[in-house]
């Protein structure tokens, strides 16, 4: 999905480059237009494109760019100071801070979102927690029944969103590899890959078999969410907008945009913006877990 | 001269209440040709539908009368009406073999009726196809569809399918009406033969043909059966003036 | 001389039609074999025709899918022929007129239903309704998939074998019923047989229908891209080629590995139903031979 919306967008983004070319000046001192250059993370290619069409409307003067290509382009193009905002849908490392800093620029965070992935199991089961290891093994195929976990003798469906969602591959890296970069472990080939969020809601609140994953933003009253642990030794919690806020839910990452110390007003304003009830209401409407004004920006 | 068909006051209605046959009266001798002719919409096909109950199927009603074989009236519903149709067997006017080999047309009746028997059955249909004068034309394609038949050959097999049954009477509704002139003669030679066994109604496409044909001749127009006599009554010195105006060419 | 100029531009006006509607199959087919082709290149013939299809971390194997699309029409077959036949021999031969009439108008609205629409249906009524009938893990099964398709294919296969069944001439079943048939061995002895090369039609456009059917298919089979082991397989999840197609080209980088490999997928796809095609148009021609040397 938001890869998808990358791709409509870099059309977007050649037709804006013509537009750029075509006023001297802009491209070579960012600062000083009223440009704003966006690129970074895909996973949040949609939601800066949304804020920079919503953004339109509250500052027409002010334009802005949105480009995708991963965190790592959008960090290294902000060190080399060819855009004022960087899209990260993780922390800058402390090499990139260095180099960033030998270049004269001090690489400031904003945390503009959060994407938090809720665990579902439908309402008869009386299964209400469960560990990250506990998860993976029950999408690597290793515990096949629900008994084996405690629950009713009853058959785990697995449902999961289809490849090509971004979902899909953190949940992939992050709960079925546990974060490991060298675990090769892949889903369960009897997994079921629905082709859409309300598709997973739906067998999930239907079928008391079934297991699934989706950004909280879809959650229904249909389905209980499960309680998470890191490990198995440590609190479980549910998915909600304070235990995301708080870190205390795994499943969940902060979603990060990073300017320069010194950027100029209108920079400094578009990330004002992006944390006020409006462009946080974006947020929610594309299913990612909103940020309350008073904790962010810290 | 016996009887082997009494129609007595039949009255046969559409269901819209339109009269198809009106208060029809006549014999049907065994052993001789009996010929229904008259302009067509003149209720002869419908007659003959009524003798073998295919008028179930169709949206017409017996209002009154009664028809009586072997002693029983066949209009009543408790009549086995498959039993009926394999005695008095009908021929029809476009010649439609089942879309089946040449030996399982002619035998198609008979496995209904289950007989299994090879021999039997190779017995029975070199027998009716020499009867309907077929066999020495096809007894080397038996096997072939019986559509792949010219159109007088394929007439001739919807009689043999027929008389495989052993029907006491066969009815030929137009039988030579889409054939050649030596098809037709063939056909016409052929029931002359049949009726030495059994009893024949013809409907004839024409005036000729009935003339050519005839031991018993009905004239039938618009429901009514105006004139029935002998052939030769008939058709050299009709009683009725509507029967002289057809034969003589006048209308029809 | 004006009639004979303004004929001869309609005939190239058609001859043209003609000729462009070949050179777009030409060029579909050129494209699928330019697209698809190099997956041979880059990916080893072993993991293509291999059991497992996870393309996101190289896993190619294609097998499970084509598989899963056989599952998922041979039983929507098993299910759209039987229903779809006896419905139109109920309709030409056994209703009375008046449901006839109602009837035949609602089948015909049930052909232009959008797929996404019994998807919905699917999965909300059918797949529940079969894992609690059938005591399934999950309703989300090629099963449910075949019925829906099955469903799909039925109303064109009720509505061409109608008309066949009416074309049968009614000397047929005169012919039957004087012979001392009675209406079933008529109708089954005689006038089936007679339709059958309408009724291969019918059944073949229907399975065409089915086949292209994408959306529904993926929204009830639960996509799992597992091998079947047993027969019991059609009460399992499956993923179709179709489904797979669907939902990956709109998202994978073109000229990647997967790109081609997706294209080799609409290959294999296009040779199955080029396949089918061909097996049905021979057969349909040795009947209609057979029933021209009948007329001559």
């Amino acid at each position: 999905m938001r890869i998808a919306a990358a791709r409509r967008w870099l059309v977007g983004l050649l037709l804006l480059l013509t537009a750029c070319s075509a006023t001297p000046g802009d491209s070579t001192s960012p600062s000083a237009s009223t440009y704003i250059q966006n690129k970074g993370s895909d996973t949040i290619v949609n939601l800066a494109l949304a804020w920079a069409e919503a953004y339109q409307k509250v500052k027409p003067e002010v334009r802005i760019s949105v480009t995708g290509g991963g965190s790592g382009t959008g960090l290294t193009a902000l060190i080399s100071g060819t855009v004022d905002i960087a899209n990260a849908s993780r922390k800058i490392k402390t090499e990139e801070i260095k180099a960033a800093e030998a270049n004269g620029i001090e690489p400031v965070e904003h945390v503009i979102a959060r994407d938090a992935i809720a665990v579902i199991v439908n309402p008869q089961n009386p299964i209400g927690e469960l560990s990250l290891e506990q998860i993976s093994r029950i999408y690597r195929g290793e515990v096949t029944n629900w008994s084996e976990l405690g629950g009713e003798d009853r058959p785990i469906v697995r449902l999961s969103r289809e490849t090509n969602s971004g979902t899909h591959v953190y949940f992939l890296e992050e709960v079925i590899r546990l974060g490991d970069k060298d675990n090769k472990e892949i889903f369960s080939a009897d997994t079921l890959l629905l082709p859409s969020s309300e598709g997973i809601i739906s067998e999930v609140s239907e079928n008391p078999n079934a297991i699934g994953y989706d950004g909280l933003g879809y959650v229904t009253d249909h389905v209980k969410m499960v309680a998470v642990a890191r490990t198995a030794d440590q609190p479980y919690v549910l998915p909600s907008v304070e235990s995301v806020n708080s870190g205390q839910y795994p499943i969940s990452r902060d979603l990060y945009m990073y300017a320069r110390g010194d950027a100029p007003q209108i920079v400094l304003d578009y990330l004002a913006w992006i944390l006020s009830p409006a462009a946080q209401q974006i947020v929610t409407d594309l299913g990612f877990v909103p940020i309350l004004s008073t904790t962010a920006g810290k | 001269m016996s009887v082997k068909i009494s129609v007595q006051n039949l009255t046969l209605m559409y269901s819209d209440g339109v009269e198809s046959l009106h208060d029809v009266s006549i014999d049907i001798i065994a052993n001789a040709v009996n010929v229904l002719f008259g302009p067509s919409g003149g209720g002869k096909s419908t007659l003959l539908r009524a003798l073998n109950r295919l008028n179930d199927l169709a949206d017409v009603e017996t209002a009154r009368g009664q028809v009586i074989l072997n002693g029983q009236n066949i209009l009543d519903p408790a009549t086995d009406v498959i039993e009926l149709r394999r005695k008095v067997g009908m021929v029809f006017s476009r010649p439609a073999p089942l879309p089946l080999s040449v030996y399982e047309n002619v035998i198609y009746g008979l496995r209904l009726m289950g007989e299994r028997s090879k021999t039997v059955l190779d017995e029975r249909v070199e027998h009716s196809l020499r009867q309907a004068v077929l066999w020495d034309e096809v007894y080397d394609r038996l096997n072939d569809p019986g559509t792949s038949l010219s159109g007088g050959q394929q007439q001739r097999l919807c009689i043999a399918r027929v008389l495989a049954l052993e029907p006491e009477v066969i009815m030929l509704d137009e039988p030579t009406s889409a054939l050649d002139p030596v098809s037709t003669a063939k056909i016409e030679g052929m029931l002359n033969e049949l009726k030495e066994r059994l009893t024949i109604i013809l409907v004839p496409h024409n005036v000729q043909q009935a003339a050519r044909t005839a031991d018993y001749a009905g004239f039938f127009l618009q429901g009514r059966l105006v004139e029935y006599a002998p052939e030769k009554g008939l058709f050299l010195k009709p009683r009725e003036k509507e029967t002289q105006d057809y034969v003589t060419g006048r209308f029809g | 001389m004006e009639t004979a100029k303004s004929e001869r531009w309609i005939t190239w006006i058609v001859k043209i039609s003609g000729y462009s509607s070949i050179l777009f199959v030409s060029l579909i087919l050129f494209f699928l074999v330019r697209e698809g082709l190099p997956a041979l290149g880059d990916v080893p013939l072993k993991d293509l025709f291999g059991v497992r299809w996870y393309p996101i971390e190289g896993y190619f194997g294609i097998w499970p899918l084509i598989f899963g699309s056989v599952l998922v029409t041979v039983g929507a077959l098993l299910i759209g022929i039987p229903f779809g036949i006896g419905t139109a021999v109920y309709l030409s031969e056994l209703a009375p007129a008046w449901i006839k009439n109602v009837l035949k108008p609602i089948i015909e609205i049930l052909a232009g239903l959008p797929s996404v629409v019994l998807g919905f249906l699917g999965i909300q009524l059918a797949a529940p309704f079969f894992r609690q009938f059938l005591n399934l893990p999950t309703g989300l099964t090629a099963f449910t998939g075949a019925v829906l398709l099955g469903f799909i294919a039925i109303p064109t296969i009720v509505s061409i074998s109608e008309d066949a069944l009416n074309t049968v001439p009614s000397g047929y079943r005169q012919g039957a019923l004087a012979l001392g048939a009675n209406h079933w061995q008529t109708i089954w002895g005689v006038t089936v047989p007679a339709a059958r090369s309408g009724l291969l039609t019918a059944v073949m456009l229907g399975v065409g229908r089915a086949i292209g059917e994408t959306m529904a298919v993926m929204m009830v089979t639960g996509n799992a891209p597992v091998l079947p082991r047993s027969l019991n397989a059609l009460f399992l999840p499956a993923r179709t080629m179709t489904a797979t197609i669907a939902s990956e080209m709109g998202e994978v980088a073109t000229g990647s590995e997967h790109y081609h490999v997706l294209f080799f997928i609409g290959m294999v796809l296009f040779g199955i139903s080029l396949a089918v095609n061909l097996t049905a148009s021979s057969l349909a021609l040795r009947s209609r031979k057979r029933a021209e040397r009948l007329l001559s």
